[in-house]
């Protein structure tokens, strides 16, 4: 029985690690064969060494060394305080838009608009109004990450069938704990997967945003390691970006879960 | 129909709960004045089970809507024990046809939900949940989420959870007409147990006219499409009753009648 169970778990671990590994197989064969020369596609020994340098070398070493927690820090801060100014109006507005009518009139074409603008086109501005640093860092993700937490929260509170307000009514919830007692718990599948896609997309722009000259973060490693012509760091930095990001996004829907019997239940 | 030993005529002499006088309502469609309802009148009184039947579209949902307190109705009087309905209360309890029982919560959780309001202490809480889900039968399905559950088992569990909140009247739309036969003869035998424990008031609708005559005291024909009631049958056979009983046959096949014409 645990035997069995055992196998199907190792399956499925082999199952989800294949498409990684094979890209692996791929970058050691094209960089072995001296198909892609170096100092375009340093081969992963190179990257592995260097990425080891990055995260557990002593500063002062080499020009990377050691640098990973610092830059970590400072860009865990910038995509969290983004992140949690975006939850922080996207999830309120949202369900404000797809309940009640004009709210939604009020805002909707605005921030339908406000949606088309490219995110980058942001850029600019924000130097311009917060110079370099981390404010422009939070703002351009901060304001990407709502336009997604905004719209599912509301497309979520608006496919909350109306005969739930009623059981709840029924019940004895009056319409301003029906939010928490009924809408929220309700919406909750929406408003996860907008979290999620906003959690995402705030790592895209928090790259976008250390892009432009601040010393430390793992967005200004990688544009600093262009400039030198250090391929291999700019590829540890990816690396680590996609690891990062894919554990805060775990982590994320491991906390909603902890905190929410709607986010941890089937429905 | 001829008088049964059984005291079922009882509730004749009993106060009306519900009373309803002159009841209209409209609704408004593409700017065009549709009448669901016209001057209706109606009495449910303590104890009684009424169903009130009627072919889709005659109004009978709008109508438990409006004593559920869910719509206001165009113009009309509607009271319970003499005060006058304007929004939910906790003196009426409501049955949903469709499953609207809160996904996210284990049905002693969907239970308990109606009693959050009160200041109990959780231990109190607790045992009321547990009386009533051996009320309904359903004492080893406390923890179970409802996507886990039957249609049948889902529909006990929304009686469970109004129940527990011991309404004056309780409103039932169709709550059976989802089930399959067996579940729904399970149910309507849940139903009348319970009229004959608690003597629950109850006002329920259906379309289906075995039903009406299985559980009703008094049956309601709604008319077709007037939105008044048409005609209304005291059943007075002895419970349980039986299916195939000649006079029940011959209560289905009036009701049946009414309906067609």
């Amino acid at each position: 029985m645990n035997v069995a169970k055992g196998m199907i778990l190792g399956k499925e671990v082999l199952q989800s690690l294949l498409l990684p590994l094979a890209a692996l197989t791929l970058w050691f064969g094209l960089s072995v064969t001296g198909l892609v020369p170096g100092y375009l596609l340093p081969s992963p020994p190179t990257v592995l060494h260097s990425g080891i340098g990055y995260i557990f070398g002593t500063p002062g070493d080499g020009p990377y060394a050691g640098r990973f927690a610092g830059d970590l820090a400072a860009s865990l801060v910038r995509v969290l305080l983004g992140f949690a100014i975006a939850a922080g109006l996207g999830i309120p507005l949202g369900i404000c838009s797809g309940r009640l009518a004009l709210v939604n009139r009020l805002v909707g074409h605005s921030i339908g608009g406000l949606r088309a603008v490219p995110g980058i086109c942001w850029l600019p501005l924000a130097l311009i109004w917060f110079g370099i640093g981390i404010k422009t860092t939070v703002f351009l993700v901060a304001l990407a990450a709502f336009f997604p937490i905004y719209q599912n929260a509301l497309t979520g509170s608006r496919l909350v069938a109306p005969i739930y307000y009623q059981a709840g009514a029924m019940l004895g919830v009056s319409r301003l704990r029906g939010i928490f007692a009924i809408l929220l718990p309700m919406a909750m599948p929406n408003i996860i997967t907008g979290l999620r896609l906003g959690m995402g997309i705030s790592w895209a722009y928090l790259v976008l945003g250390e892009l432009t000259g601040v010393p430390d973060g793992l967005g200004a490693v990688i544009m600093d390691a262009r400039m030198l012509g250090q391929t291999d760091i700019i590829l540890v930095g990816i690396i680590l970006i996609a690891v990062i990001g894919r554990f805060c996004d775990r982590l994320l829907v491991a906390a909603l879960r902890l905190c929410f019997k709607s986010a941890r239940r089937p429905r | 129909m001829t008088t049964t030993t059984h005291g079922e005529m009882v509730t004749a002499n009993r106060p009306a709960i519900l009373e309803i006088t002159g009841l209209s309502h409209h609704f408004v469609h593409d700017g065009a004045i549709v009448p669901v309802l016209r001057e209706l009148e109606l009495t449910v009184r303590g104890g009684e089970l009424v169903c009130l039947i009627g072919r889709s579209g005659c109004g009978k949902s709008t109508l438990l809507k409006i004593v559920a307190g869910f719509l206001a109705p165009t113009a009309g009087r509607c009271r319970l024990d003499g005060r006058p309905i304007q929004r939910p209360g906790p003196d009426r309890g409501v049955v949903f046809q469709e499953d609207a029982l809160f996904p996210w919560l284990t049905v002693r959780e969907n239970i308990g939900f109606g009693l959050s309001g009160r200041q109990w202490p959780r231990r109190q809480r607790q045992q009321e949940v547990d009386r009533i889900l051996e009320l309904v039968g359903l004492q080893n399905y406390g923890g179970y989420l409802p996507q886990a559950l039957s249609g049948g088992m889902k529909q006990r569990v929304a009686l469970a959870r109004v129940l527990i909140r011991s309404p004056r009247l309780l409103l039932m739309d169709e709550p059976f007409g989802a089930l399959d036969a067996q579940a729904r003869e399970e149910m309507q035998e849940l139903l009348l147990d319970l009229v004959r424990r608690r003597r629950q008031t109850i006002l329920f609708v259906t379309h289906d006219v075995q039903e009406a005559v299985i559980i009703a005291d008094r049956v309601l024909v709604l008319e077709r499409d007037g939105g008044r009631i048409r005609e209304e049958l005291t059943i007075d056979l002895a419970r349980p009753r039986d299916r195939s009983d000649r006079q029940f046959q011959a209560c289905c096949s009036q009701l049946r009648q009414w309906l067609r014409t």
